[in-house]
């Protein structure tokens, strides 16, 4: 080997190691160069498995590869199987076992037990006839129809992405990504991954009082009321185990963003000691360390906090290329009926990294993926099928002991004339009740049973 | 009135002369004495959708309740809470958890076959001097009268639907569902989905949207309220 060949093969090894260990989130890069030189010999084969096929069953059929194991892709997979049955599913997801965001503000109050919400997606690959792969998919081509996964890759005859969202930390001035990661883990928003939800639960059971900062992002983040749902939940839990606390709650939108006046309601006459909330709260930064937040007229000081910061779309989209240089979520251009990108009807885009404006939560993600494997379906078999809107429908609860929540259920429709979706038939339950809070849990039974067993 | 309750027992005989095994379905009927007073409590949770008159959307969202026969009503309900139909939306709202036992929703159905029917529910596109509707009308006649009734009554002794006065939009929308494996419906009414042409059911549908209601079973006008939800 030659000196200049030596050269290029180190370049290459140590970009190949930037690439895996910026992955692996965490994960300490080589202290120095002679220590990055060490480890060439060890990073090859990695990157090597990369460019292998993977493990996983040959297509018996045209094969649809779904990226995102949450309520979209979940439903998708089990839905393509029921619509064309000669379809070959693949689910592919980075989690090992699913954990539902919805009904966990429940379960921060212990409404509900961590089984609840926990589910296997063996189970739900072996009840409705697809497979699963448990991999992080690294991108995607499109001339050659293959995914790229951390476990290989894998071809595709349709690619459903259904990868969600990602905190869009710099929109509160948090750009570093070493801060951002620090924030990640002291203050998880609790809205994409499940180590999030343990760990703001522990700090809600451990917290000795002061004060506790929730934060409601600007923009469309994902779930609308979870942000006010979860205030009520976690002053419910400081009043029940007579906590002295106060919960700033700061809002970066103008005022509360759906069952206003019912949050309203409940802020006023349920945890009036408890709850502070703080309309048109433009986060500005937050200092990690001094744990001291910034708006842009006011700071705060707290003793502990969930932040959840505004949402953006998986960059794996970005990273493809794909995003709309017009879209504040970084969503890809995609044909607002028929979910598949404007200039490639083999790759859909759905769940909460869709680009339509509809609600981002379970429930319009399970109903709008039964309709788009409709349409894939239909592509593949022929025939055309006629679009129809989402349905969105959220419970929130607000009080424990006995759980009561409201409930909204609602639609969509398209403006012709200022090429705009907006709510349609709408049917708001402000009032909060015991049914409400057992429909709630029932709801979600319902929804795991589709999207897991029968 | 009496309300009945179905629900299915299925018991597995095994025979010791053969490998062969014999499994009968046992239908086990539990009769109820309604309370129309807890009924109408009973029904706020339904009437948040299907709205205090019980008559649905004429968009077909919802559909009209009100008119059809308690058997037709007791078998729905109990489908949805079981997951053997499927409706996400509703089934949170008929569990044990939610709405009670067998006894509220026995009393739940006798309020809802109190309240008059919609007299201006959701019609289909075609009217009745179009070909369309014509069609329709034959095609009712060959396939549907004989289960549904020549005035689309529908039967309640034997859980057969009532059409009359149900919108178009959702008899249009539970056809395509049935199409889709998305909804289970008795052999006989899938064989016929099946075999009709979807644009031919639609016209089917058509027709029966405009078939005329008995004037006593309507509200007064469209613009009736429920009272007892005012």
């Amino acid at each position: 080997m030659t000196e200049q060949e030596k050269l290029s093969r180190r370049r290459f090894l140590q970009a190949g190691g930037a690439v895996l260990a910026g992955n692996a989130v965490g994960v300490a890069a080589p202290a120095s160069a002679s220590e990055a030189s060490d480890s060439l010999p060890q990073t090859a084969p990695a990157l090597q498995k990369l460019l292998r096929r993977a493990a996983v069953p040959a297509a018996r059929g045209a094969r649809v590869v779904v990226v995102g194991g949450g309520w979209s892709g979940l439903t998708l997979a089990k839905y393509l199987r029921r619509f064309n049955p000669a379809f070959d599913v693949i689910l592919i997801d980075k989690q090992s076992a699913f954990v539902s965001f919805p009904v966990s503000n429940a379960w921060l109050a212990d409404q509900v037990d961590l089984d609840f919400l926990s589910h296997s997606f063996f189970d739900a690959a072996n009840n409705h006839g697809y497979h699963f792969m448990q991999a992080t998919v690294l991108g995607f081509d499109r001339d050659s129809r293959r995914v790229y996964t951390e476990a290989g890759y894998v071809d595709y005859d349709y690619l459903v992405l259904a990868p969600g969202i990602e905190y869009d930390y710099p929109r509160i001035g948090v750009e570093d990504s070493e801060a951002r990661n620090l924030l990640f883990h002291r203050y998880p928003g609790g809205f994409v991954t499940s180590s999030e939800l343990l760990t703001i639960k522990h700090k809600i059971q451990r917290f000795r009082g002061g004060t506790f900062v929730l934060t409601v992002p600007s923009g469309e983040y994902r779930c609308t009321a979870a942000p006010y749902e979860r205030a009520c939940m976690v002053a419910a839990v400081f009043k029940r185990q007579r906590v002295r606390a106060k919960i700033l709650l700061l809002d970066m939108n103008t005022d509360i963003k759906i069952k206003q006046a019912g949050f309203k309601r409940a802020f006023e006459q349920l945890y009036g000691d408890y709850i502070e909330y703080l309309p048109s709260s433009l986060i500005s930064n937050v200092d990690i360390e001094g744990r001291r937040i910034e708006t842009e007229f006011d700071e705060y000081d707290f003793d502990d906090a969930i932040i959840y910061p505004p949402v953006r779309t998986s960059s794996l989209i970005e990273e493809a290329g794909l995003a709309d240089p017009h879209s504040p979520q970084k969503a890809a251009k995609t044909d607002p009926f028929r979910y598949h990108l404007v200039d490639d009807e083999r790759v859909y885009v759905t769940g909460d990294s869709r680009s339509q404006p509809f609600s981002k939560g379970g429930h319009t993600a399970h109903s709008e993926a039964q309709y788009v494997a409709e349409v894939i379906a239909g592509h593949a078999l022929g025939h055309d099928v006629q679009w129809r809107s989402p349905q969105t429908m959220c419970f929130s609860a607000v009080d424990i002991e006995p759980l009561r929540a409201m409930s909204i259920i609602t639609y969509y429709k398209f403006n012709q004339q200022s090429g705009l979706f907006a709510f349609d038939r709408t049917h708001l339950i402000e009032k909060w009740d015991t049914q409400g809070g057992q429909a709630s849990l029932a709801w979600a039974e319902g929804m795991y049973r589709d999207m897991f067993y029968v | 009135m009496k309300i009945t309750c179905y629900s299915f027992i299925t018991a597995i005989v095994f025979s010791l002369s053969t490998a062969a095994t014999a499994v009968e379905p046992i239908r086990v009927v539990l009769e109820f004495v309604p309370d129309i007073d807890n009924g109408r409590r009973t029904f706020d949770i339904c009437a948040r959708c299907h709205l205090p008159e019980a008559w649905g959307n004429n968009d077909g969202t919802y559909p009209q309740l009100a008119g059809q026969h308690v058997n037709v009503l007791m078998k729905q309900l109990l489908d949805i809470r079981s997951g053997r139909r499927v409706i996400p939306s509703m089934q949170p709202f008929v569990q044990q958890r939610t709405i009670g036992g067998y006894q509220n929703i026995s009393d739940v159905v006798a309020y809802i076959s109190t309240l008059p029917m919609n007299p201006a529910h959701g019609r289909g596109p075609w009217p009745p001097e179009s070909a369309e509707y014509r069609e329709g009308g034959e095609l009712y006649e060959q396939y549907c009268a004989s289960c549904h009734g020549a005035a689309g009554e529908g039967n309640n002794e034997l859980s057969y639907p009532r059409l009359q006065g149900q919108h178009y939009s959702y008899m249009s929308r539970q056809a395509r569902l049935v199409r889709n494996n998305m909804r289970r419906v008795k052999p006989s009414m899938a064989a016929l989905l099946a075999a009709l042409s979807a644009e031919d059911f639609d016209k089917v549908l058509n027709y029966i949207s405009y078939l005329p209601l008995p004037q006593a079973d309507l509200a007064p006008s469209a613009a009736w309220r429920n009272p007892d939800f005012q």
